[in-house]
């Protein structure tokens, strides 16, 4: 019998009293795709580390190809052939796309690098996949999604065995991500295992082989893709029977909160837009990648300047110049990119839930300590936020837990107008639910909220009313009653005005 | 049981000093016992006097350099800013014969005013800290050497030579006394100083100013979406350290009873080596009052030993270099051994 191309068994490991991973074991065969499946803290990452060479076990072995393997460093991981991408992109932006795949490794003649040949080669491999980029554009010229390939393709241009790839699609398009499809499929042509992380289940469903549901350390699952059935995968990694994942309760809806007409930033690529939001209402904001969708609620939010148009608040004309007169009005907007825009991740939980709100608990030289914790903790308990202490660094958090941090920072302002820019992206299933019952909490208390998202079924289930945008412009606007995923992905690629 | 509780906490504050600067408290205390050991009146209380009032001014710079270097910014026109502001002093009660709270006055309005050109120059047109004070360090010089003609100018004024020359005598200390019978005088400076370092702390602890400070230098985008003006407290700080560097440049004048036209240069090194030994990373969002006084207390400690051991000027900057590195190095270790824990 051949053995498995890896296999890692019994792996445990613990960072002080706390185990991580409780002897767990996978197996990935030849050309199969095999998806790890679990909530954010399941253990997932760490497993990666320690195939990586990032983290050493405390128990347990990893055998490549039968043999056991002794991974102390990522260099070892690297010369078994073992390929890690990261969600974060590693490149040299001022670089071109052959210098940065070859970097490290660049090919040489006579003691100088090749330049045309390492061109010539990254152009074989991009042709190869399918990937309409040229080896000799610079990586800072390409769209985000591009560069996420661009880093695939780097990785797994050198004899790649095992790849693995964490949530790999969450910067990319629709159209990128069958790219990004079309580049496994070549791999498993060429027998190479994958391990694929995500917390899209539909791509789950249309990519791997097996599934491997991990909770708490160990794997609780491991089922045949076209064997197993979403509700009990869900089931299995939270580990209780979730009774609804979307939240959505009657609401009530008020006036009209904010309403914006004729909206136009040219630098930002923004036309005219219009919308309203009535208090008590979730709206959604459909789109594609490039739709220009964060860029208008920026632009609204003050952080980019607008070339003409109005903000109505309360029917009331309102001058937004910079966020902080949106938050005066009652308007905040949550990132779509927490790390970047949202938290000072070396910070503690404390400063970064009172960052929006300083003044309320800094009066002069006093610190009211009092009213700030009293604050955290009323939001640390509604919100169910896991954290060891209010001291505790923001970036040691988990994604949901950060994204609950941000959402507490905003909350605290309260405000009347929320904009939430992609509020689940890259967070836990477990997570994403409790915030699909934050928003509707929200707007059952007569806020008004809008939703930019690219999940198409977190719009149909959330919102009472959803706007598509494409290039700049509303497309299209749609009640409840006629959500549909064909509708909105119509709407939203439609280059006409509506 | 609610002063137990207060207790615990204060001994918690106290523990969690410690624990945080523990590399270069040790290293501080291995100074001190080197150059006890090796130098004869290191211990002494007048050369321990000596020590802190000479380094009065790196204090007073740092604590704005520590601003600056919490930004990821760093502020190098601090040396030219203390030369030409106690030159303008200078100027103008030697040369102007004008009297000493105007030219005091305008000295401070010159040292504020550089720092408001600094940080508008970095705040609002995102100038690179490092070449927007390199250029006004340039001009501050430039200035300097033109009110003085590329010499010096000399003060005899009792009232300006008194600004540090005043001393606080505390009586009851005389047994501790060189001679045994004159108590113990301690230059007002010092006190100076130490104001300036506790005003320092509350801003940066107990204000918005000094909460934004750190979020600025963590995630400035992060603080500009959280409605913070960035641009403006960015600039602030400049302002700040403008405004020591004229309190520097008197104390320095005054004690002097006269400027050179090189007043204050290298400063900015001191200044920089210090905050950076007293724990603040270069690449921002982090850096404490504490530590800085350990950075500054180490600096002057070395530069005191040396002088005492009788090194030449020369050595002494190869081994202040030395002990840069150390510190920096010993702090690159534990910062990567804590992130490992974490992550």
């Amino acid at each position: 019998m051949a053995s498995k191309l890896l296999k890692m068994t019994n792996i445990s490991k613990s960072f002080g009293s706390n185990k991580v991973l409780d002897g767990i074991e996978v197996e990935v065969d030849r050309g199969e795709v095999v998806a790890l499946l679990g909530e954010n803290g399941a253990g997932k990452s760490t497993l990666i580390k320690i195939l990586g060479g990032i983290y050493h076990a405390d128990a347990g072995s990893i055998y490549i190809d039968g043999e056991e393997k002794k991974i102390q460093s990522s260099s070892d991981a690297g010369k078994e052939g073992i390929r890690i991408i990261h969600q974060e992109i590693v490149l040299v932006p001022d670089r071109t796309i052959a210098a940065n795949v070859f970097l490290g490794r660049e090919i040489k003649k006579h003691g100088f690098i090749d330049y045309k040949l390492m061109c010539e080669e990254t152009q074989k491999i991009l042709d190869d996949l399918d990937i309409p980029l040229n080896a000799k554009q610079y990586v800072s010229d390409l769209p985000l999604g591009m560069q996420q390939l661009v880093e695939i393709v780097k990785a797994v241009s050198a004899d790649a065995k095992i790849v693995v790839m964490d949530e790999p699609t969450s910067s990319l398009s629709h159209g990128e991500t069958e790219t990004l499809f079309g580049i496994i499929e070549r791999l498993k042509e060429k027998n190479v295992g994958i391990i694929y992380i995500s917390h899209r289940l539909d791509e789950l469903f249309r990519i791997t082989d097996r599934i491997l549901v991990v909770r708490d350390g160990i794997s609780v699952g491991n089922v045949q893709t076209k064997m197993a059935v979403k509700e009990k995968l869900v089931n299995m990694m939270v580990g209780r029977e979730l009774t609804s994942y979307y939240t959505r309760n009657k609401r009530a809806l008020g006036d009209v909160a904010l309403e914006v007409k004729n909206l136009s930033n040219k630098n930002q690529g923004i036309n005219n837009v219009d919308f309203y939001v009535r208090y008590g209402e979730v709206v959604g904001f459909a789109g594609l990648v490039g739709a220009k969708r964060t860029e208008t609620m920026k632009t609204i939010f003050g952080i980019y300047p607008k070339d003409s148009g109005e903000i109505f608040c309360n029917h009331k004309l309102i001058s937004i110049k910079k966020p902080k007169d949106a938050i005066k009005n009652g308007i905040i907007y949550a990132s779509e990119d927490r790390k970047k825009e949202g938290l000072v991740l070396m910070n503690d939980i404390e400063f970064n839930m009172g960052l929006a709100n300083l003044g309320n608990y800094i009066k002069f030289l006093h610190v009211d300590k009092k009213l700030w914790s009293d604050m955290i903790q009323e939001y640390v308990k509604k919100f169910s936020i896991k954290i060891t202490s209010k001291k505790q660094k923001v970036g040691d958090l988990s994604g949901g837990n950060q994204q609950k941090v941000v959402l507490s920072k905003w909350l605290a302002c309260k405000p009347k107008v929320i904009i939430l820019d992609e509020p689940t992206r890259g967070i836990d299933v477990g997570s994403k639910s409790e915030i699909y019952e934050i928003i509707d909490e929200l707007a059952r208390n007569g806020c008004a909220v809008i939703i930019v998202s690219s999940e198409l079924p977190e719009i149909i289930n959330m919102c009472n009313r959803c706007y598509t945008m494409c290039e700049g412009r509303v497309t299209g606007e749609l009640s409840e009653k006629d959500f549909s995923q064909e509708i909105i992905m119509t709407m939203a690629t439609n280059r006409e005005d509506k | 049981m609610v002063t137990r509780i207060k207790n615990a906490q204060k001994n918690n504050v106290v523990m969690a000093y410690f624990k945080r600067n523990l590399g270069i408290i040790i290293g501080l205390i291995m100074l001190v016992i080197f150059f006890g050991i090796f130098t004869e009146n290191f211990f002494s209380v007048t050369n321990i006097l000596t020590m802190l009032q000479n380094n009065v001014v790196n204090a007073i710079i740092c604590c704005g350099m520590l601003m600056a270097i919490m930004m990821g910014q760093i502020d190098i026109s601090v040396g030219s800013t203390v030369g030409l502001t106690a030159m303008a002093a200078a100027y103008l009660i030697t040369n102007l014969h004008w009297n000493i709270s105007a030219a005091l006055l305008v000295s401070l309005l010159i040292g504020v005013l550089i720092g408001t050109i600094n940080g508008f120059l970095i705040a609002y047109l995102k100038i690179p800290a490092f070449v927007a004070t390199l250029a006004t360090q340039s001009v501050a010089r430039g200035f300097c050497k033109i009110l003085s003609d590329g010499i010096s100018i000399r003060i005899r004024n009792d009232a300006y030579n008194m600004i540090a020359g005043a001393k606080i005598t505390i009586p009851g200390t005389e047994a501790l006394s060189a001679n045994g019978r004159v108590p113990i005088s301690i230059s007002v400076t010092i006190l100076y100083a130490v104001i300036i370092l506790v005003v320092t702390w509350v801003i940066l602890n107990k204000t918005k100013f000094g909460y934004y400070i750190y979020a600025i230098g963590g995630n400035e985008v992060a603080a500009k979406y959280s409605g913070i003006n960035t641009k403006l407290y960015n600039m602030l700080p400049y302002i700040f350290i403008g405004f020591l560097c004229a309190v520097a440049g008197t104390i320095w004048g005054s004690k002097l009873q006269g400027v050179q036209s090189t007043l204050g240069v290298g400063y900015e090194m001191d200044a920089i080596s210090a905050v950076v030994i007293g724990g603040a990373s270069m690449s921002g969002g982090s850096g404490t009052v504490g530590g800085t006084i350990i950075g500054v207390l180490i600096i002057a400690v070395l530069s005191n030993g040396l002088n005492v051991m009788g090194v030449n000027a020369f050595w002494q900057d190869v081994f202040k270099g030395v002990i840069i590195i150390i510190a920096v190095v010993i702090d690159v270790i534990r910062k990567s051994k804590t992130s490992k824990v974490i992550s």
